[in-house]
């Protein structure tokens, strides 16, 4: 993966140069270890500040919404999902973008690493599949295998779906994995069961909103948490408007989410908020056999209306 | 102490389902007073909010038809 | 009362039972009604009327069977009439829906239909003709029952031929059989013998081998038939009007509603029998031939109504008047009406409550009007029954009270409470409260709404000049509106013109020739030849089309459309077709017929094969009108030579309605009918010059060779290539590819897009008379808006607040009747606008907003919340 980094400059530095774009979307390095922070690079001199390894969780697309100038992305599989949806729903133009695409082979969960850490973190580097993590006082070697973030270990659409120059090789997907056994589980479970489960789940949540600004899905200009004419849901920490605004961040996710994580790289309490997209996300596939950001063809089932719709499961 | 009741929320098409609950009504079918109806336009109205309002609101079903 | 769907819904008494009218004793309606609604003394009035023009609607009578005694339905308990049957399978019928047979209310495990009782039965009685509807509502009354009961309900259906030719109605039929295991059995039965221990019913019949089968049933249906009712055969006397043989009202294939007598026109089932949309087609045809006869009348009966001023109450607080209908007993026997208007009185802004017997009398309307304006109400609530049926009429009390009318709201108490909950007075009180609580709270936050007003193009396009094109075009015209048809072939008369006669003997051809000529010589109508439609902008009222004419572009501009497009015949390939001049198809036949070629008089014999391309995998509809066709053409090779063998090969024979009586006029001149079935078709040789047709007799269950001279193929009737202009319009297209109308059985000849209209083969294929019928028809349907000069939409429409949008098209993308789009100019250009005029008002685009900027007008989330945020609290 951090091969691709050489190519990504030059892509940009050519890019910038030429003028085919005024400014390119990356990252660059982060003030503590593997905290990669996205960048905006406007000059073809910047461009060495641009990295690429495996802590850059973060969506990009959030970084394109509205945007009127033309502009470069690097974007990795789910990226580039989300970056179709974008522009299927009129938040950027195909045409303003030039999409640099990064097969990707998963990102490291910095929660996973920390806890196989015995103090405080200084550096994290990669060689391969091997990822060595060093401390105050310990050094460490664990495969990456181990420690990616729960959803890259079950994507299946690692390389770009849409792009207009690659960094790499395209990789090959992962095959034969089970993306939604954690969903079945709860579905498995009896009604008690689930409102425990719930329960316990989100009861660390302090409503601070960082699973929706993370999304690249959430940009309405007023969030329906923020409504007041009706004000319907409470703005307190009470245990029903908690669980009102998970659900219903969900469902306005629905058909559109790519599973990217970014929602549960970003909660700052750890929960797994991508149990609910991806109950819908799963629905979605079976129901409709749809998968968000395939195709820039057809809007998400939720989104369209046909009269000659089966809806089978409906009745 | 009574049988338990369950409070039931429906949301009826004002075109079919609502219309039917008239007819109900015409035919004299007679069943438990433990109904609130709410007229909407069409299900295509049906927001999730309106399931999750309804059940915080006491409701313990959500009856959506049309 | 008759039954519960009766309008206007009031009793009546009848005279023949009322013991105060036969003896003089009792009257005790008259002192328990609280309005003075019972007059004792209403006599029969004679009232005068003059009239421009009369329609016949008098319907048929449903066969009675008591008279054949071989079935014993007077007698067996079990024996029913398929009417009863409906009312059995009926949730608002005498078993509730629940499926009992009469003896002794069990269950049935095994029922039979049989068909045909009193059609196409001329020994026991005097009904030559098919009665059009039964085999399709003896299959849906079997799936129905099926679907009630379970599979394990044996349902089967003893039928000479199924006649299935509707539109969806093959399908239905392979499905019941197929899918739903409905058993179909060709074989008419004779007797029914009732086992007297148990009402258990014997049918015995021979199979498809010949062999005798005795089966017992449980329940046997009768399907019966439709016969014209003697009251309506006097009627038809009175008013001098020929009837045909089986005495329905006799009509001509180019003028399907007009009867005999100019100014009387007729629809429905005395028309001839036919089902629902079939009668919905022709009541709308028969409006549009009563209407032409009246155009020069038109508007001068119409009264203007009087205009209140609206008041402006926008930004006031909310003063509620809340008025509580007792409904004479309706509502007050049952629910507590002075506790609920006790209660509205204290509910927040409610400024006045009180109790009405009966809201909707029109004293009670002036009363109400009265009080409005005494206690200055701006939001009005009735509680009272639904607002399905009295909507309009309390809105109208709204408007004389100068109050916008969107400033009210109805609480249903009477149809959703006090009717369905007798025995719980005290829980139906409790109701009516909640929902009063509720529909104060709600029209508390209603504002005024505006209603958008739209001026309207009385311009008609027709896309197709075939015969349905240019009858509507014909019917535009004669009612005085400017028409422009659109045809793209350089003449105008399509298919009919490949057509030698109707059933009814009438020259097509010489008929289009006058009808095109009457059409080119119309100042109001517009001919353009050689001319497609390249796009279509705007909505109803408003369209603007661009048409290629001869490949120049021209623009037209008109208030509605009517896709008249018409179909094509099926192009074979099966049965050697091609590859011998003698192998021809129906119309090749028709043409020969047409100049009299002399070879047709020289055969020794004629073959016709029966659903060539219909009724199959890849076609599964059935054409309709083929059957007809080749017994009609067969007729004439007779006529021509009656020496001639002619065979007709074929699957079921459907001459629907009186078409049965030419083919038994085909069987008596001697036309031979073969049966084959899907999965054994003829086969087609020529050999040594020789063409044979090899089949299966059902009969001697032996293959049959014959050779003949001519062999006619009954070849389907196919679409046309309809994708692009379903596109344009916004309109939708069935799996075999024919437009798909407004509603299957009350919408036959619109579609759901305002302002576009449907005729013709365009919709399904059809004969002469009932394209005609449905052109009129779609012409009806379009002038109802064309008289008008503008229309008014609802203001109960979706609005976007552009602050919130985030433009990302989802309301767009999810209307089904394109009315969000996104502004392209102006302040807001770039966010979601909605146009008023296309919004149905149906709210999906609001709750699909993630951004919660689309309001709805009389819907929106706050009102709607506001109900569900009433349900905790108790009254």
């Amino acid at each position: 993966m951090i091969g691709y980094i050489e190519k990504i400059k030059q892509i940009s530095e050519r890019l910038l140069k030429e003028g085919t774009v005024e400014s390119v979307v990356g990252f660059r390095k982060g003030s503590m270890p593997m905290m990669n922070e996205p960048c905006i690079v406007k000059r073809p001199d910047k461009v060495e500040a641009l990295v690429w390894d495996s802590n850059c969780g973060i969506n990009l697309t959030n970084y394109l919404t509205n945007r009127k100038d033309k502009i470069a992305v690097i974007a990795k599989g789910c990226d580039s999902r989300n970056i179709v949806t974008h522009i299927i729903e009129n938040k950027i133009k195909r045409d303003q973008l030039y999409i640099i695409g990064v097969p990707c082979k998963g990102m490291i969960d910095k929660r996973k690493v920390s806890g196989l850490a015995e103090g405080e973190i200084t550096s994290v580097s990669e060689d391969g599949d091997a990822i060595l993590v060093k401390g105050n006082g310990f050094e460490k070697t664990v495969r990456k295998s181990d420690i990616l973030q729960d959803n890259c270990a079950i994507c299946v659409h690692r390389n770009p779906v849409i792009y207009d120059e690659l960094a790499g090789d395209l990789v090959e997907e992962q095959k034969d994995v089970n993306r939604y056994e954690d969903i079945e589980k709860i579905e498995a479970m009896a009604p008690a069961e689930k409102w425990a489960y719930f329960e316990e789940l989100l009861s660390p949540c302090t409503r601070c909103y960082a699973c929706r600004n993370a999304c690249p899905l959430c940009y309405c200009p007023t969030c329906f948490v923020d409504e007041s004419k009706p004000q319907w849901v409470g703005k307190s920490q009470n245990d029903m408007d908690i669980r009102t605004f998970h659900f219903l961040r969900a469902y306005h996710c629905a058909g559109r989410c790519t599973d990217c994580g970014a929602c549960e790289r970003a909660c700052p309490q750890g929960i797994n908020v991508r149990q609910f997209t991806k109950k819908l996300e799963k629905d979605c596939l079976e129901l409709f056999g749809w998968e968000a950001g395939m195709t820039l063809d057809e809007r998400p089932p939720l989104d369209t209306f046909k009269a000659d719709d089966p809806e089978a499961f409906i009745k | 102490m009574a049988e338990w009741e369950p409070k039931i929320v429906s949301f009826l098409c004002n075109w079919c389902s609502y219309g039917a609950a008239d007819l109900a009504g015409v035919g004299r079918m007679q069943y438990p007073a433990n109904v609130r109806v709410i007229r909407i336009p069409c299900t295509g109205r049906m927001s999730p909010k309106f399931f999750l309002a309804a059940l915080r609101e006491g409701a313990d079903a959500v009856w959506v038809s049309g | 009362m008759e039954y519960d769907q009766a309008v206007p819904l009031k009793y009546v008494i009848n005279p023949d039972e009322c013991i105060y009218l036969t003896k003089g004793k009792c009257g005790n309606c008259k002192k328990v009604c609280p309005t003075g609604a019972v007059d004792y003394d209403q006599k029969e009035e004679t009232v005068k009327l003059n009239v421009g023009a009369v329609v016949l609607s008098p319907g048929f009578k449903p066969f009675d069977p008591s008279r054949f005694d071989n079935y014993q339905y007077s007698n067996y308990k079990n024996v029913i009439t398929s009417l009863e049957f409906e009312r059995i399978l009926s949730a608002s019928g005498p078993t509730m829906g629940h499926l009992t047979r009469i003896s002794d209310q069990k269950e049935p495990k095994k029922i039979a239909w049989l068909q045909c009782i009193g059609s196409r039965e001329l020994n026991k009685c005097d009904n030559g003709h098919c009665s059009a509807v039964c085999c399709m509502y003896a299959i849906k009354e079997a799936v129905i029952a099926k679907e009630h009961e379970g599979d394990d309900l044996d349902c089967a259906i003893f039928y000479m031929d199924m006649r299935t030719p509707g539109k969806d109605f093959e399908e239905y039929y392979v499905n019941a059989k197929e899918k739903k295991g409905v058993r179909f059995v060709k074989s008419r039965i004779h007797t029914i013998v009732e086992i007297p221990e148990t009402g258990d019913l014997e049918v015995r019949y021979a199979d498809e081998n010949g062999d005798i089968q005795i089966e017992v049933f449980d329940m046997v249906v009768l399907s019966i038939g439709l016969e014209a009712d003697p009251n309506t055969v006097k009627l038809s006397e009175k008013l001098g009007i020929d009837l045909t043989q089986s005495h329905f009202c006799n009509t001509s294939a180019f003028e399907p509603v007009n009867t005999s007598r100019e100014g009387i026109f007729v629809c429905g089932a005395f028309q001839g029998p036919k089902d629902i949309p079939e009668s919905i087609v022709d009541a709308s045809a028969a409006a549009t031939a009563a209407g032409q006869s009246l155009t020069a009348a038109r508007g001068t009966e119409t009264k203007q109504a009087e205009m209140i001023p609206e008041l402006n109450v926008k930004g006031d607080r909310p003063r509620i008047g809340v008025f509580v209908c007792s409904c004479g007993t309706n509502i007050a026997g049952v629910v507590n009406v002075d506790a609920v208007k006790a209660y509205a009185e204290k509910l927040p802004y409610v400024e006045y409550a009180g109790n009405n017997l009966f809201s909707c009398s029109q004293d009670t309307q002036d009363k109400m009007t009265e009080i409005i304006k005494e206690k200055n109400l701006n939001r009005v609530v009735v509680a009272a029954c639904t607002p399905k049926t009295h909507e309009g009429l309390f809105q109208e009390t709204l408007l004389a009270a100068g109050l916008n009318k969107y400033l009210f709201e109805m609480a249903n108490i009477r149809n959703h409470n006090a009717w369905v909950h007798k025995d719980a007075p005290e829980l139906a009180t409790q109701k009516a409260k909640d929902l009063v609580r509720s529909a104060v709270t709600k029209v508390a936050l209603f504002e005024p709404l505006e209603e958008a007003e739209l001026q309207l193009n009385q311009t008609a396009l027709i896309i197709g000049g075939g015969l349905s094109g240019i009858t509507t075009a014909r019917s535009f015209a004669a009612q005085g509106f400017e028409t422009h048809i659109i045809e793209k072939d350089a003449q105008l008369g399509g298919q009919a013109l490949c057509l030698y006669k109707t059933t009814t003997g009438e020259n097509v051809k010489e008929k289009i020739v006058e009808l095109v000529d009457e059409i080119n010589g119309n100042e109001k109508i517009h001919v353009h030849l050689n001319a497609t439609i390249t796009s279509v902008d705007g909505f109803v009222g408003n369209f603007k089309s661009t048409v290629d004419e001869n490949g120049e572009a021209k623009t037209i501009e008109h208030g509605v459309a009517v896709i008249a497009t018409g179909a094509s015949p099926f192009m074979p390939k099966e049965y050697n077709y091609g590859k011998d001049p003698r192998i021809i198809t129906s119309l090749d036949l028709d043409k020969k017929l047409m100049v009299e070629d002399p070879s047709l008089k020289s055969m020794n014999s004629a073959v016709f094969i029966q659903c060539v391309g219909s009724r199959e995998k890849e076609r599964p509809y059935c054409s309709r009108v083929c059957c007809t066709h080749s017994v009609d053409n067969a007729l004439e090779l007779k006529k021509r030579n009656p020496d001639m063998n002619v065979y007709i090969i074929y699957r079921d024979i459907r001459t629907y309605g009186e078409r049965e009586y030419i083919y038994k006029e085909a069987r008596k001149e001697g036309v031979i009918f073969i049966c084959y079935s899907v999965d054994n078709k003829p086969v087609v040789d020529i050999k040594d010059g020789k063409l044979t047709v090899t089949v299966l007799d059902h009969i001697l269950r032996r293959p049959l060779e014959i050779e003949t001279d001519l062999l006619t193929l009954a070849t389907a009737i196919i679409p046309n290539q309809n994708e692009q202009l379903a596109q344009f319009f916004k309109l939708p297209l069935n799996a075999n590819g024919f437009f798909v109308e407004r509603h299957a059985k009350l919408g036959p000849s619109e579609f759901a897009t305002d302002g576009v209209f449907l005729c013709g083969l365009a919709h399904y294929p059809k004969p002469i008379p009932e394209a005609i019928g449905q052109a009129k028809a779609a012409t009806s349907r379009a002038v109802t808006l064309l008289a008008r000069k503008t229309i008014h939409t609802s203001g109960q429409v979706a609005k976007v607040d552009p602050m919130s949008c985030s433009s990302c098209m989802v309301c767009v993308s999810v209307c089904p009747y394109s009315a969000p789009s996104i502004a392209k100019e102006g302040r807001f250009a770039g966010k979601a606008e909605i146009n008023p005029v296309l919004c149905k008002g149906c709210g999906l685009c609001v709750a699909s907003c993630r951004s919660g900027a689309i309001r709805h007008n009389g819907f929106d989330n706050s009102q709607i919340f506001s109900q569900i945020f009433t349900l905790s609290q108790v009254a």
